[in-house]
């Protein structure tokens, strides 16, 4: 188990070293000359040369890319070119709120999803059948913004049961954390919850038909064991596997719902570096999602030994 | 004493998009405690479908299955599961499949004592390893904690087995539990079958393709055709005195009188001419009639009644006492 922890950890390296060559080739493939757009429109040519010597620009793209990236492994991901403050440092302060919407997301939509799945393939063909695949595909095919809107309206200026938007520290207050995150939390997770109760009800279907689960019913174990036990745990592998892949989508989720409900969080910052073509920051919150892809795709890889003794160490 | 087993005239139908499938038609036999009873049929015959409709795992069929005087098909399905597993309990034919992946073999055995017999996981590890011991698998201790995929095919026969005596059921439906397994390990298996029931005192309801394994196994044996049973009888009777042409085809040849019945043991049922006739229309006059040598007109058009021909055998054919003066 140890040696398979590791060998994956390793594996890891090569897929960050080409993260981390698309992030900084980011630079030469967007449009513009980010020289020109921080010296403005009154600049002269000199200007722009001068700044564009200042950022490094002028010189050889590999020498570049060897320096930057032996200053990121020492947690230096350069200086805004708008604020002048340590990416890191921004990065840090608007880690907090990101990452709790998304764990919050996660739990809500395994807590629904999994359960709806799992009752979906039990009465298959049923109106509640039905009805959890008619969900799946509305959560699948409605925006975002659009869900986050409606929830906002309803719930926080109709109903006035949450606060519209904004973010509450954990540490200040967990009630306030957690009404500030409710909706954007239920809005990010619609389609998550779609992607994962789908996969279940596929997997499980598949699984109730094998020859096992009619042996447990024959050793009279009762119909909820045999969904939650002997069924689920042999589902488990692909439902892990679709929402570490989902997770993807979650993290492009989270960036349109902290605008939605002005949280200060990670998305923010990065919406606001594009629209400023601060390089550096969007480099630095890149390379971050990036490396919590890899993460939650490691733990989903080190999971499959849990829920499956057939998978080698 | 009425009998552990009580089936009368069982109807399993399954309705499917292209019609009705009539897999078990009119089936009545009784199984008496302690008592081996063989089922033989060609494939496709409706025997799994019986066995299973006993433990009610497919959809309840019409009929009556009395069992120690009461109807399992009128039970709830809550009584139906403290039943399953305790006083009935059921081996399958594939041994690979039956397993579940992900539970550990003592998890799998100690379940039905944790459901049954209300042990803590603990004391139902501690049977799982005497269950493992008695079925012969060695290093129980460490066998319980190990997967199915680590165990070879007989050795997972044997914990399907030790899954099923565990809780010293009343019956025992096997369903054809040596087909999947090579020779020596079939052997071995209906040994340790014969061998455990004698201890546990279980009756078994043994299906099976090998005419052999019922000599060696059983007391009675029911013969299927069609979801239809043709001929039930002693093993004696229905070996060395067969009466329903299709037993005799089954047996390939008839057995010369006086030869020992493991003489005529080994042999697998032979191909009949002709297909069984489709499930999915209602079948006029005898079921074996497209098939039969000696078929006449009374037999496509009347079915015939099952009638007792001799103290211990019953036939379902309108020559019966032809093929008994040729004897
Ligand atoms: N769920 C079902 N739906 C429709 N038809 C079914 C179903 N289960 C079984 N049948 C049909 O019922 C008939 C009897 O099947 P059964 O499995 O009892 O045969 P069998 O005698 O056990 O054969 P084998 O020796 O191959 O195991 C077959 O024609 C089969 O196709
Ligand atoms: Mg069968």
């Amino acid at each position: 188990m140890l040696a398979y922890t590791v060998r994956r950890v390793i594996a890891t390296i090569p897929v960050m070293l080409i993260v981390a060559l698309f992030v900084f080739s980011l630079l030469y493939i967007a449009p513009g000359d980010p020289a020109a757009i921080i010296a403005g429109d009154q600049a002269t040519p000199d200007d722009v040369e001068r700044i564009r010597a200042s950022l490094g620009l002028d010189r050889p793209f590999l020498i570049r890319f060897t320096e930057w990236l032996f200053r990121v492994m020492q947690g230096d991901l350069g200086v805004s070119i708008f604020t002048n403050l340590p990416v890191s440092h921004m990065i840090k302060q608007r880690l907090e709120p990101t990452y709790s919407l998304m764990l919050l997301t996660l739990i809500i939509a395994l807590t629904f999803a999994i359960p709806m799945g799992v009752l979906a393939a039990w009465k298959q063909g049923t109106w509640i059948d039905r009805l959890v695949m008619v969900f799946a595909v509305l959560g699948f095919s409605v925006p975002v913004f659009v869900v986050g809107y409606v929830l906002a309206y309803t719930f926080a200026l109709q109903l006035d049961w949450f606060p519209v938007q904004g973010y509450t520290p954990i540490g200040t207050s967990f009630t306030g954390w957690l009404s500030n995150l409710m909706l954007p939390a239920v809005a990010l997770g619609g389609a998550f919850i779609a992607l994962i109760a789908r996969i279940t009800r596929a997997t499980m279907l598949e699984v109730l038909s094998q020859d096992y689960v009619r042996t447990a019913k024959a050793k009279g174990v009762g119909q909820g064991a045999i969904l939650f036990v002997h069924a689920l745990k042999n589902a488990a592998v692909p439902i892990i596997t679709i929402i570490g892949i989902g997770f993807a989508g979650l993290i492009g989720g989270a960036v349109v719902t902290e605008s939605v409900f002005a949280i200060p969080g990670v998305g923010r910052l990065v919406v606001d570096a594009i629209l400023r073509r601060d390089y550096p920051v969007i480099q630095g919150v890149v390379l971050m999602f990036s490396f919590t892809y890899v993460i939650v795709n490691l733990i989903v890889d080190l999971l499959y030994t849990v829920f499956d003794p057939r998978i080698r160490y | 004493m009425p009998p552990l087993l009580d089936v009368q005239n069982l109807q399993t139908h399954f309705g499917t998009i292209d019609g009705v499938v009539r897999a078990v038609e009119g089936v009545s036999f009784h199984i008496n405690a302690g008592e081996t009873v063989g089922v033989v049929g060609e494939s496709g015959c409706g025997k799994s479908v019986t066995a299973m409709s006993i433990l009610r795992l497919i959809q309840t069929p019409p009929g009556k299955i009395l069992f120690q005087g009461r109807d399992l098909l009128e039970l709830s399905e809550p009584e139906m599961q403290a039943i399953r597993g305790k006083d009935i309990s059921m081996i399958f034919q594939e041994p690979m499949t039956s397993l579940n992946p992900v539970l550990t073999v003592g998890r799998q055995i100690g379940e039905t004592v944790v459901l049954h017999e209300g042990l803590s996981a603990r004391e139902a590890e501690q049977r799982a390893v005497e269950m493992l011991t008695l079925v012969g698998i060695p290093a129980p201790g460490r066998r319980v904690r190990e997967y199915p995929h680590q165990l070879s095919g007989g050795m997972r026969q044997r914990v399907m087995i030790a899954m099923a005596l565990a809780c010293s059921p009343q019956l025992l439906v096997a369903d054809e539990p040596t087909t999947a397994l090579d020779v020596t390990i079939q052997a071995q298996i209906l040994e340790l079958m014969r061998d455990l029931k004698t201890r546990v005192g279980a009756a078994i309801m043994l299906i099976t393709h090998d005419l052999g394994v019922v000599a060696e196994m059983a007391q009675r044996v029911i013969v299927m055709y069609a979801g239809r049973k043709v001929e039930e009888g002693t093993v004696e009777e229905i070996f060395l005195n067969p009466l329903h042409p299709y037993t005799r085809g089954l047996m390939g040849a008839m057995p010369k009188l006086g030869s020992s019945l493991h003489e005529t043991g080994r042999t697998k049922l032979t191909e009949i001419q002709g297909q069984v006739p489709s499930l999915r229309k209602p079948i006029i006059g005898c079921a074996f009639a497209s098939r039969c040598p000696g078929v006449t007109d009374v037999c496509r058009k009347i079915a015939p009644a099952i009638e007792q021909k001799a103290p211990a055998h019953w036939v379902a054919c309108h020559y019966a006492e032809r093929a008994m003066a040729a004897a």
